[in-house]
């Protein structure tokens, strides 16, 4: 895969075929087939990784345009469901030179500074922003307590339902069980609710939550459809389908065009989040200084911080679906037993204003 | 002979013909969760996985089922993965017939708890929590895991466990308690909800802090937390290897405080008792830190064949779902202090806070070992050596170099911390750790308060 021969590698290949049945009466439904695929390689020249690039690969799903994630994520690789063309899609031989370049690269650049800036996140690392800190916390098992113990509870009310302001007017998040190729695409749930594409963030306003039928008779609104258990021994819980950051407008150069300085980050490296879901620290393997509308040098470590609410009121801009990509996310533990559910997320480049970085320099 | 022993040697037969392991790796178990003081999620498994690993011509080949009726099936599946896999230079072998230490880890009585006897010990639990809400679970367990080998090795043990976690909550406060052992009777539910409620009282009202860098006592559950996470990258062999690990470059060197002795001691009763691992390598106790200075990590087969240099397993071959990760420790094992508890800590360092728990740990910077996180469940401030107003929960940014190297005590009490999430099958390991007291733990920013 790897074609210098300075550089180690190594990768996986994984594929899966998930069957479900679900049978209830006085109706049955039948059975439904979720093969999916993931690869995930690693050029490893000292201690520092870099991921793989991906092709472009226009017009697979509902949105305009759905493209192949440029880095594979740390989190098992590039998943999706699919066969064999998604592996061929990856490009990998085209690819690899370059990732082998950026991991050498990022031994010699300069550690990202610390201070507050202009942050535009790649789409791999806005879906993992979206993941924990709009998709966890409007699980309402979450809400109603009973994942206190373990994952945790959040910061919502089943009262701020139409009227908390979760970020700014360029916010628009979906929860979409129908999306090609996600992970959290079904015929239906757990439960045998169809699936389904609901809006949980509208222009900044919470619209929604991820439910059971339980837990929506609850709050008295939504009729669930985000059941979910990882295999035969672990019981259904609240679980994300494919929740997306919904495109804006224009390319990533237009996003970047006015911003004086900033920092461009891109693929997850590490992330944490609190127990409401509050206040969180991400880091990437790769930030680009952003000067002038331009992207300039590469920098490491990069980290930022923030409080749920507060960062998602910086969102200024969100570029439009030309740019929008799709990703699987196979390692979202909940429960007691654990279980760990298979998850996508799509999302363009975000742009946020004044962002905390470089946490702990 | 158990059924996993039977069942494995029976696996063994449908691959005849070819160098063959198997490992089976069964579960009896019941989760009692509760969540408000009622039980709404019990799941009780029972279950038998059965992996094959078959070699032909340097060829390794893996395939696993739960079907006991599909054995030659899964002998079939696993030949064909060897002939389409690629020989393996650095793969070493099947292992060696092998003696074994005897160790314990088995209690008939937790072996017997049904969900009738696992609603009534979470029932116990729950019955303590006053006008706080509970949340958390009781379980138990046995786990039988057999290995049998075209080599001649055969190995069985079967393990128990039992815990019982207890977090006292309700808005604006909260508290955590836990107890793990293989022996239910060394359980107390009713006791291990009294902590929890009463840690839970006393955080009300929390306060925020300016982030700094704080002195710290960490409670057991703490420290067994941010070991596992240390461990990850920097005590196992494939980190190492990697060149992830804080170890690489450093064994032999003074990297932490003299009083700060970690190994892994899987031969421990007051541990997890393991006397294989999953390759059926005799396991070993491992020496990682020692007086401060950095020994080394734990290895499995495969990863000692690939580093060379006179390496060799310490029997930390990790379970099927862990693969991914390389050999990882499982019984931690932190060397006792002196000190008499945690309030001769607070006074120890006089001025900092005072952690309980942990959670949602990442790692920022794997060969630094830099690991963030949040505190929950227990956060207070130390004034003048006493144990003082609640914090709200707060984000840590810490190196471990930091958080290990100057120590001013240890508990001479340690307990048996649950790290098991029960993700996969089911495998009971813990740390036996005590209190700690640090003179840097850097506090990175302020989050939600305790409570729901």
């Amino acid at each position: 895969m790897f074609t210098d021969q300075h550089l180690p590698a190594t990768g996986i290949l994984q594929t899966w075929l998930t069957q479900g049945t679900y049978v209830s009466s006085p109706q049955s439904m039948s059975c439904s087939q979720h093969p999916g695929a993931s690869v995930q390689s690693v050029s490893n020249p000292s201690h520092e990784h870099s991921h793989a690039p991906i092709c472009t690969v226009p017009g697979l799903s509902g949105h305009t345009a759905h493209t192949m994630p440029p880095h594979p994520a740390t989190h098992s690789g590039v998943s999706s469901q699919g066969g064999w063309e998604l592996v061929e899609r990856l490009n990998l031989d085209g690819e690899a030179p370059r990732v082998g370049e950026q991991a050498a690269a990022l031994l010699r650049a300069p550690e990202c500074p610390a201070g507050r800036t202009t942050v535009v996140l790649s789409p791999e690392q806005a879906i993992m922003q979206v993941h924990e800190s709009v998709g966890h916390p409007t699980e309402l098992d979450r809400v109603y307590g009973t994942e206190a113990a373990y994952a945790g509870t959040s910061f919502l009310s089943p009262d701020d339902l139409g009227s908390l302001r979760y970020g700014s007017e360029q916010m628009n998040i979906t929860a979409d069980a129908t999306t090609p190729e996600g992970l959290g695409t079904f015929a239906f749930d757990d439960e045998g609710v169809p699936a389904r594409r609901e809006s949980i963030v509208e222009a900044g306003v919470l619209r929604g939550f991820l439910s059971s039928r339980e837990t929506a008779e609850q709050l008295g609104a939504g009729t669930g459809g985000s059941m979910r258990a990882d295999g035969w021994s672990r019981m259904p819980l609240v679980r994300m389908t494919n929740l997306h950051l919904e495109p804006g407008e224009g390319s990533f150069e237009e996003l970047l065009a006015d911003i004086d300085d900033g920092l461009y980050l891109e693929t997850n490296k590490s992330w944490s989040i609190d127990d409401k879901r509050l206040n969180f620290q991400f880091g990437t393997q790769i930030a680009w200084e952003i000067k002038n509308g331009q992207l300039g040098r590469m920098l490491r470590d990069a980290t930022y911080t923030g409080v749920t609410p507060r960062f998602w009121a910086k969102l200024d801009r969100v570029a439009g679906p030309n740019e929008w990509q799709l990703f699987g996310l196979t390692n979202c533990g909940k429960g007691q037993p654990g279980q760990s559910a298979h998850v996508s997320h799509g999302a363009s480049p975000a742009r946020f204003r004044d962002v905390e970085i470089g946490v702990s320099k | 002979m158990s059924r996993a022993l039977d069942l494995a040697e029976e696996a063994l037969r449908a691959a005849e013909g070819d160098e063959a392991e198997v490992l089976v790796h069964a579960e009896r178990s019941g989760v009692a969760r509760f969540a408000n003081s009622i039980v709404h999620q019990p799941t009780l498994v029972d279950d038998a996985m059965v992996r094959i690993r078959i070699v032909r011509d340097g060829k390794v080949g893996w395939a696993s089922t739960n079907r006991a009726d599909g054995l030659d099936e899964l002998a079939k599946r696993a030949g064909e993965a060897a002939d389409q896999a690629r020989p393996d230079p650095d793969f070493p072998g099947l292992t060696p017939p092998a003696e074994y230490e005897q160790v314990s880890g088995y209690d008939q009585e937790t072996a017997e708890l049904g969900p009738d006897d696992q609603a009534r010990l979470a029932a116990e639990a729950i019955a303590a929590a006053g006008d706080f809400g509970l949340y958390g679970y009781f379980t138990s367990a046995l786990t039988q895991i057999a290995i049998a080998s075209s080599t001649g090795l055969t190995a069985e043990q079967e393990l128990t466990d039992a815990a019982v976690l207890s977090l006292s909550a309700t808005e604006g406060a909260s508290g955590w308690a836990e107890h793990t052992s293989w022996r239910v009777a060394d359980l107390e539910p009713a006791a291990v909800t009294e902590e929890s409620t009463s840690k839970a009282a006393r955080t009300r009202d929390a306060q925020e802090i300016e982030p700094a860098t704080y002195a710290a006592v960490l409670e057991p559950y703490a420290v067994a937390e941010l070991l596992r996470w240390f461990s990850y990258d920097s005590l196992g062999a494939q980190g190492f290897i990697e060149e992830r690990s804080f170890f690489c470059d450093r064994i032999g060197e003074q990297v932490f405080d003299d009083k700060v002795t970690l190994s892994d001691n899987g031969l421990d009763p007051v541990n997890f008792p393991k006397s294989f691992d999953f390759e059926g390598t005799p396991r070993q106790r491992v020496a990682m830190i020692e007086d401060g200075v950095a020994r080394g990590v734990v290895w499995d087969r495969m990863t000692a064949s690939r580093a060379g240099d006179g390496h060799e397993s310490t029997g930390h071959a990790p379970p099927e779902d862990w693969r991914y990760f390389g050999p990882l420790p499982t019984a931690f094992d932190l060397a006792a202090g002196d000190a008499a508890s945690v309030d001769e800590l607070a006074e120890r360092i006089g001025d900092g806070i005072y952690v309980t728990r942990l959670h949602y740990l990442g790692i920022v910077d794997s060969r630094g070992a830099v690991l963030t996180g949040m505190t929950r469940d227990g956060t207070f401030r130390i004034r003048d050596g006493k144990v003082a107003e609640p914090l709200v929960n707060l984000r840590f940014t810490v190196p471990m170099g930091d958080v290990l190297g100057e120590v001013p005590g240890l508990t001479r009490d340690r307990m048996l911390v649950n790290l098991n999430e029960l993700y996969g099958e089911r495998y009971p390991f813990g740390a036996l750790v005590p209190a700690l007291a640090t003179t840097k733990f850097q506090i990175t920013g302020t989050g939600s308060g305790p409570g729901l």
